[in-house]
């Protein structure tokens, strides 16, 4: 054996992604160059603490990378607040100005996976995106009949208000998320997986919460998807 | 000179590695996706399966030094805490994750590390095995996901002392609020994971169900960011053994997470109970279930301290910086087996809640999007290189040519073409406050040199002597018998309505005697 397996693999292709492409390519030509200056075998090569790839290997891998010009896309907000260089910048929600009106003339201004059934309501789309806006409403209290537009599926953004939320609109996961999960269990409608188009902070809104529940197994069918109307 | 591995041992090791790979690809892509807008979740669990490959090996050691993974699961399974089916479950999922990581990287080969890779999968299909001794299985999912794991003495006290209850009473409108609100702490203090929630089940009641649903480490204990906040808390692990009418558990999956048909809906709960319990009690102990309004009215006082708990721990996390998070999360994960060293008496919050240095270097790759790819490639679309597999290759779920864990190269049987650890633990630190409050248990609250001390010291009387391997099997053709009732009198030491009655109750008389 005189090298990383990987180098040699018969049925290996490129990952997917570019970014995990460009790091794991890199680690193993780094690493097979250091293991062949080494002139030991990949038995004492790989015990050798001496031939280790150190944290300013990785570091500088990193850098090549963002020398390109290319920028990570951020998942939580802390990452992008502490090195907003090496992110893109956050995407807030489009308005293609092609939204169709339902029965009552109203603009539907996005639809999502109804997590159970519930009826419909009318409320203000208040954006939680951020700490900052959470911890505004944790000590002012949320206000009353807000729907929260939330742009992540996990349950701890919105850990500490939550129940006060009158309904939720969710951007992403699916019903079976972690808030999906939570805000069955707290009884408060809610929406999950939506794509919105025209909607903005502060609009009054009806939400149809009484579509009958998404099916987790079934194939997605846009007519049984919640819509969202923009009342004003 | 070949591997120190018998034939036989590799088959084993590459069977319960298969077997691995697949449930975790299935559970992964149907479950369930994390993310959060708080928490950098994927460079957290993708640096977590790092530190369980470098840190496992020598710390599963310690711990069977002193007690074997048979013992282990035992004491387990007599108690709801944190060494249950999803933690112990996943133990060689993270580990298995850190190795495929390094394997794709080029850092390591296949037939590197065998003799650790051999003894942790052994160790963690031996604990498995044992705690769920009751099915016969080794994780839920080999039971069409079904966690059968108490047996007919603990289940026939939960049924008994069970409180009725329907919508709109006291009693259910507290449990519903509970409910919620527990799980609403246990994903934050648990960093977005679902680690601190567990349900086990269906066991059946007659023409009812019952799914026993826990919440672990509540309180202050192992983890140091719920030092000082998490004080009030007065019981680390709840468990609320649920009886519901009109429903079917289809699925309690290896996550101890449920589906239900039809859909689960808290009206068609009927009895609820309300315990504790961990590595220093004799089983399930009551809380507060002298009646129906005493059970509710404590529920609610749990309710109201966890929503304090949550709003000031929240406080404190949204403070953090990104490697604090990072590290919170990563240790969560990567301390899944850390119960059993409370079990054995050896816990060290430095085994358990630092970060290795060969993990610490590996930091500055871990920006979002990479985080987001390298765990969405390795457990959901197994498209990294090195799980390629032939051509003509079917994996059992996906039918991609294509395996979430590569197995062992034969080949170590032939030659010296191996290596066979990772070497001793190197270090390791935290970006996070250390642990200086104590751990909350059953005997109240303790320093770890206390708790280690009475672990060392205790066996539970439901498991001491013979009792261990007194099982269901047994105890179908001895009931009655003063083995049998003893260990039934030890189970139902608290209870309300089976206190000394043996052995030789049947479903009928249990239905007799309960509550509800």
């Amino acid at each position: 054996m005189s090298e990383p397996n990987i180098l040699a693999d018969k049925w290996g292709k490129p990952a997917m992604s570019e970014v995990l492409e460009f790091y794991h390519s890199s680690i193993r030509k780094l690493v097979a160059e250091r293991f062949a200056a080494s002139g030991k075998t990949w038995q004492e090569a790989v015990q050798d603490p001496a031939l280790e790839l150190t944290r300013a290997d990785f570091e500088k891998i990193e850098a090549d990378l963002l020398a390109t010009g290319y920028r990570f896309t951020m998942s939580a907000q802390v990452s992008i607040e502490e090195e907003p260089e090496k992110y893109q910048p956050i995407a807030g929600v489009g308005n293609s100005g092609n939204q169709v009106s339902d029965e009552n003339g109203r603009l539907v201004v996005g639809t999502g996976d109804n997590v159970f059934q519930a009826t419909d309501l009318e409320g203000t789309a208040r954006f939680v995106g951020t700490v900052e806006v959470v911890m505004d409403m944790l000590m002012n209290g949320v206000p009353e009949g807000t729907i929260a537009v939330i742009d992540d599926s996990g349950g701890t953004l919105t850990a500490p208000i939550l129940e006060g939320f009158a309904g939720v609109v969710c951007m992403g996961g699916t019903i079976r998320s972690h808030l999906g999960i939570l805000t069955r269990e707290y009884d408060i409608p809610c929406l999950m997986a939506a794509e919105l188009d025209g909607l903005a902070d502060g609009d009054r809104i009806v939400v149809e919460y009484s579509k009958p529940a998404t099916d987790a197994y079934a194939e997605r069918d846009d007519s049984l998807r919640a819509r969202i109307a923009k009342v004003s | 000179m070949p591997a120190n591995i018998t034939p036989a041992e590799l088959q084993d090791l590459n069977q319960f590695l298969q077997k691995s790979s697949d449930i975790f690809y299935w559970q992964c892509t149907t479950r369930t996706v994390q993310e959060s807008k708080l928490f950098p979740v994927n460079p957290y669990i993708a640096l977590s399966y790092y530190n369980a490959w470098y840190r496992y090996p020598e710390i599963f050691r310690k711990i069977e030094a002193v007690m074997s993974p048979e013992e282990l699961g035992a004491r387990a399974r007599e108690v709801s805490m944190s060494a249950n089916a999803i933690m112990l479950g996943i133990i060689q999922q993270f580990y298995l994750g850190g190795r495929q990581f390094l394997l794709d990287m080029g850092m390591i080969n296949p037939t590197d590390g065998i003799e650790d890779v051999k003894y942790v999968l052994d160790f963690a299909q031996r604990v498995n095995r044992s705690y769920h001794r009751q099915s016969g299985y080794t994780l839920n999912s080999d039971m069409n996901n079904r966690a059968q794991l108490l047996p007919e003495r603990t289940l026939q006290v939960f049924e008994a002392d069970a409180l009725g209850c329907k919508p709109g009473d006291k009693l259910h409108t507290a449990v519903v609020k509970f409910l919620a609100t527990a799980s609403q702490y246990a994903f934050l203090k648990n960093c977005e994971c679902r680690l601190g929630i567990h349900n086990s089940g269906p066991y059946k009641v007659g023409d009812k169900e019952m799914l026993v649903r826990d919440f672990v480490d509540l309180a202050e204990g192992d983890y140091p960011w719920l030092d000082g906040v998490a004080s009030e808390i007065e019981h680390n692990n709840i468990t609320l053994p649920v009886i519901m009418k009109d429903t079917h558990f289809n699925i309690v999956d290896d996550w101890g997470s449920f589906e239900a048909t039809p859909s689960y809906d808290h009206d068609n709960m009927v009895a609820v109970g309300l315990y504790t319990s961990d590595y220093l009690s004799n089983g399930y102990i009551p809380v507060h279930m002298e009646n129906a309004s005493d059970m509710a009215d404590y529920l609610d006082h749990m309710r109201d301290q966890m929503q304090r708990v949550t709003a000031e721990l929240w406080k404190r996390m949204a403070g953090w910086s990104r490697e604090q998070m990072i590290d919170a999360g990563l240790l969560v994960y990567y301390s899944v087996p850390k119960d059993l060293a409370h079990i054995a008496g050896v816990y060290d919050t430095n085994d358990w809640m630092l970060v290795e240095e060969r993990v610490q270097r590996m930091r500055p790759l871990f920006n979002d999007e990479y985080g987001n790819f390298a765990i969405a490639e390795l457990v959901g679309y197994i498209s990294l290189s090195s799980q390629q597999e032939s051509p003509y290759t079917m994996s059992k779920w996906s039918g991609q040519s294509s395996d979430m864990w590569s197995k062992i190269p034969n080949s170590v049987l032939n030659d010296d073409n191996y290596t066979a650890s990772v070497g001793p633990i190197r270090g390791g630190s935290s970006a996070l406050p250390p642990k200086t409050g104590k751990y909350t248990t059953t005997r109240g609250k303790l320093t770890q040199d206390e708790a280690n001390a009475l672990a060392r010291g205790f066996t539970s009387s439901t498991i001491a002597g013979n009792f261990v391997n007194y099982d269901d099997q047994w105890v179908k053709y001895n009931a009655g018998t003063p083995e049998a009732d003893a260990l039934y009198r030890a189970t139902q030491e608290n209870s309300f309505q089976l206190k000394g009655k043996g052995s030789t109750l049947r479903a009928d008389d249990v239905a007799a005697l309960r509550r509800w």
